[in-house]
């Protein structure tokens, strides 16, 4: 096995994540929306309109999504950047960016661009971008160093990226209602509605997996950022990390 | 939620040309007001303002001002009155403080409900007295003052531990 890293609680070879990763997501690509819905009780709405509050952006700017998924968060920040801005919706894995695509087109927007890309290898010029969002991606990137270095490379002098992902609890009996909830309702309610029990054990482990508050501070403050604060929503069910380029 | 607002409105004033960062482009600040245990981190840089909750590293001004002094700089009282009443505690460059003040005072922001001692529909209220000031002066007939509004309100639901800072001033 060459470097190792983790898929949910196991350890596999890196070179073998991003495809483990992909057969989650090509599978649970069609039922995205009603099971971040039923999952999350709607709160995933919430947090990701905490994120578009947080991001600042307003007309004009010029936008990247990264694994913007089913597009709720790149359809906000459309009604935000207005027709002189530019939005930009990328994601690694084409069955999601297709799901995308029809939901932006069954909403009547048909100027969004699509870039089907790994965040580990942004194909975009330097500070090219006010803002930067990734919500619940950064967990499944093999390497998060070299793909919050890319973001860090594409934004502007003072643009911001906002990274919304589960996190760490921050109340003891909240967490282990928590992990009740995450690895014996969770999975079974996946297996219920879409079929696809494995897909959201996994999505448990990985939230576990997935560095704290703090650590991912410091890897965006690693990755060179100037400044970054983050927001725990939800008693740090999720955390919104702000950083911003200087 | 103080925090929310203000870089909002800020920011929503600067690409509006209703104010300038001038001077305070690249500069970080440090504001403390004491009584309220609140500390506001600004960072000004590419045209942009932000608020930060907690201090990341060495401020280029660090001011300290009482509950009543920050509220009379968004009212508009000379920034030199408060000098020279020594109400203004400033560790650096006395004219980067100067225009952050000014920065407050041409934005009008009517703070001083904003930091009362409630949460719920005083803040609601305060929220979209502020915004629509913005609207005012704003004059892009396509700036959502309700998207934004709803958006804060969103932000003021998942994220309880924000009123911490009302909380305290209820005691």
């Amino acid at each position: 096995m060459g470097r190792a890293t983790h898929f949910g609680f196991q350890q596999v070879d890196a070179a073998d994540k991003q495809g483990l990763v992909k057969g989650v997501f090509d599978s649970v690509a069609s039922n995205y929306d009603l099971m971040n819905d039923v999952l999350s009780f709607g709160a995933h709405r919430l947090w990701k309109r905490y994120t578009i509050g947080l991001s600042g952006v307003g007309m004009g700017d010029k936008v990247l999504d990264i694994a913007g998924g089913t597009g709720d968060l790149a359809i906000k920040f459309r009604e935000k950047v207005g027709d002189t801005g530019r939005v930009i919706l990328s994601d690694i894995n084409g069955a999601m960016l297709e799901q995308g695509r029809k939901n932006l087109i069954d909403r009547g927007l048909v100027d969004i661009e699509f870039v089907q890309a790994n965040a580990e290898s942004l194909p975009f010029e330097d500070n090219t971008f006010d803002c930067v969002s990734i919500a619940f991606g950064l967990r499944n990137v093999t390497n998060k160093d070299a793909a919050l270095a890319q973001m860090h490379r594409v934004l502007k002098k003072g643009g911001c990226l906002l990274i919304l992902e589960f996190s760490k609890v921050d109340n003891a009996m909240l967490e282990k209602l928590y992990d009740f909830y995450s690895f014996s309702v969770m999975p079974k309610l996946g297996g219920l509605i879409a079929n696809d029990e494995d897909s959201y054990q996994y999505l448990a482990e990985s939230i576990r997996k997935h560095p704290d508050q703090e650590t991912l501070k410091q890897m965006a403050m690693d990755a060179g950022f100037a400044f970054c604060e983050y927001h725990n929503l939800s008693g740090g069910i999720v955390a919104l990390h702000k950083a911003i380029k200087a | 939620m103080l925090r929310l607002v203000l870089e909002k409105t800020l920011n929503s004033l600067i690409a509006n040309d209703s104010i300038k960062l001038g001077s305070l482009e690249g500069n970080t600040i440090a504001l403390h007001v004491l009584e309220l245990d609140l500390s506001l981190y600004f960072v000004c840089i590419n045209a942009r303002i932000y608020a930060l909750e907690a201090q990341q590293q060495s401020p280029d001004v660090d001011i300290r001002v009482s509950k009543s002094v920050f509220l009379s700089l968004f009212q508009g009282k000379s920034f030199k009155h408060l000098l020279d009443d020594e109400a203004v505690e400033i560790v650096g460059n006395v004219k980067t403080a100067q225009a952050l003040s000014d920065l407050f005072s041409e934005a009008s922001i009517d703070i001083e409900e904003l930091i009362a001692q409630h949460t719920g529909d005083i803040i609601a209220h305060q929220l979209g007295r502020a915004l629509r000031f913005t609207k005012k002066r704003s004059n892009s007939a396509t700036f959502g003052v309700f998207e934004t509004l709803k958006d804060d309100l969103s932000a003021l639901l998942v994220a309880p531990s924000r009123s911490r800072f009302f909380d305290s001033g209820a005691k």
